[in-house]
């Protein structure tokens, strides 16, 4: 297909991986991190890793959705679709993500209507089709999946579907890398910038990390030439002394990023003043709650929720995992007590969370040649 | 070691939807103006309805970025 066969093409790849090759300095470690879970996934699918010299390390970011999501916030959910009359929705990923008495998967087993879909209007459809039943869509994801939560949003309120409401688990890209930026155990020299979250937010947002931090950011599609590419200016700015954002990702990524798309968000949510992440704590101004404007279709405000905070389980190393401060074979429990089939943290339920990248590629701890 | 079954189950495919790694480039085949939503082909020409109200007016044989249902981007040739 085009736009996607032509950046496989393996030839190519591996004059990239020369020209990576030909820019790092021998001595010298890079730590470059991919801020997405989805270039997590396609490094590990691809083995984009294997390809480059021993020493650029990549370091996986905070960049996947479900990863992110704290065991309090699956009890809330859990607690909504267990009431009577209501058919709970969301994406298949967070069935799976253990809550504090388990995941909403198991809470369907024990007899709670939970639907997964595959996008925010097949549960706008439900409730269309269920009017005397309350549906209820759990909304998780960054900038790309909130704008489509909230156009369904809208369409919900135009065509009066008043059996329809939203758990509001949106976050915001900025926040965490900032949080990441200020933690004192962290050292990078770069970043893969995300490539879908900035189709919707443009290249500006990221301008702060050159500017306030010293650290080139390139922003890059998911295809293995793409993150290979990107990999490549990262290190051609290092080796010039650039530091700026540069986009690798024009085919789909315009600098302004989509201003429909925006718009309609800044109608429906707003910023909540903190929202917890899962190993990372609270984050100010990173999550996203809806609008006064929209208010009647929040489920948090429809049902009541414990809302209360519940703690990692102290096995889990993912806060470790999602700041790049282990590598996912490192945590403890890694393959033994986490697997994707029972995890225990959430960097393992995911495919794009890294613990489950690694496991399902079979990456593990090796040595390689240093260059 | 084996490789393991994928994570994904409930998924059905080898990425997160949530996140929609791919993004899965879609080609236009039919538009519904009114409803702004169009019919879908993706790489693997399965078909889908897909919300266009953020990249209107498409035309059939446009290529749709697809997150979750909702076009967020058109793809262009590289310049």
């Amino acid at each position: 297909m085009k736009f996607v066969d032509e950046f496989r093409d393996a030839e190519l790849g591996r004059a990239l991986a020369g020209e990576i090759l030909a820019q790092v300095q021998p001595g010298r470690h890079y730590k470059l991190m991919e801020v997405c879970g989805g270039h997590t996934h396609s490094i590990y699918k691809y083995g984009v890793d294997d390809l480059l010299p021993a020493n650029v390390e990549l370091v996986h970011g905070p960049g996947c959705p479900v990863c992110v999501i704290p065991m309090g916030r699956v009890d809330d959910g859990i607690a909504i679709a267990h009431r009577d009359g209501v058919i709970f929705t969301c994406f298949g990923d967070m069935m799976r993500v253990p809550g504090s008495n388990g995941s909403l998967l198991e809470a369907k087993a024990a007899g709670a209507d939970i639907r997964m879909v595959y996008s925010p209007l097949d549960a706008l459809r439900i409730a269309k089709q269920n009017p005397d039943r309350e549906v209820v869509f759990f909304a998780i994801g960054f900038e790309t999946t909130a704008p489509s939560t909230a156009l369904t949003l809208k369409r919900a309120r135009a065509e009066r579907v008043a059996n329809f409401s939203c758990m509001c688990s949106h976050v915001t890209i900025v926040p965490p890398l900032r949080a990441l930026l200020e933690s004192p155990d962290l050292r990078l020299d770069g970043f893969i910038g995300p490539g879908h979250v900035s189709t919707v937010v443009g290249a500006r947002p990221f301008e702060f990390i050159p500017a306030d931090y010293g650290r080139p950011v390139v922003i890059a599609g998911f295809e293995p030439l793409d993150i290979l590419q990107a990999i490549s200016m990262i290190l051609r700015q290092l080796q010039e002394g650039r530091c700026e954002v540069e986009n690798e990702y024009k085919r789909v990524v315009p600098y302004e990023g989509n201003l429909r798309a925006l718009e309609v968000m800044a109608e429906v949510f707003e910023l909540r003043p903190h929202f917890e992440w899962r190993g990372l704590g609270f984050i100010s101004h990173s999550g996203l709650k809806l609008s006064e404007a929209y208010a009647e279709l929040d489920a948090e405000q429809r049902f009541s929720v414990p809302g209360v905070r519940v703690a990692d389980p102290k096995a889990c190393q993912c806060g470790e995992v999602l700041k790049g401060v282990i590598k996912p074979w490192e945590c403890k429990v890694f393959g033994t007590a986490c697997t994707p089939e029972r995890p225990i943290g959430t960097c393992m339920v995911s495919s794009e969370g890294a613990c489950a990248a690694y496991y399902n590629f079979g990456r593990f701890a090796r040595e390689r040649e240093v260059v | 070691m084996s490789t393991p079954p994928t994570s994904d189950v409930a998924c059905g495919s080898q990425h997160c939807i949530t996140c929609g790694d791919v993004g899965d480039p879609s080609t236009v085949v039919a538009v519904d103006h009114d409803r702004e939503l169009a019919l879908c082909a993706g790489a693997d020409g399965e078909r889908s309805t897909v919300e266009i109200a953020l990249v209107a007016p498409v035309v059939p044989g446009d290529v749709l970025l697809v997150h979750a249902g909702t076009a967020i981007a058109r793809l262009e040739d590289q310049p």
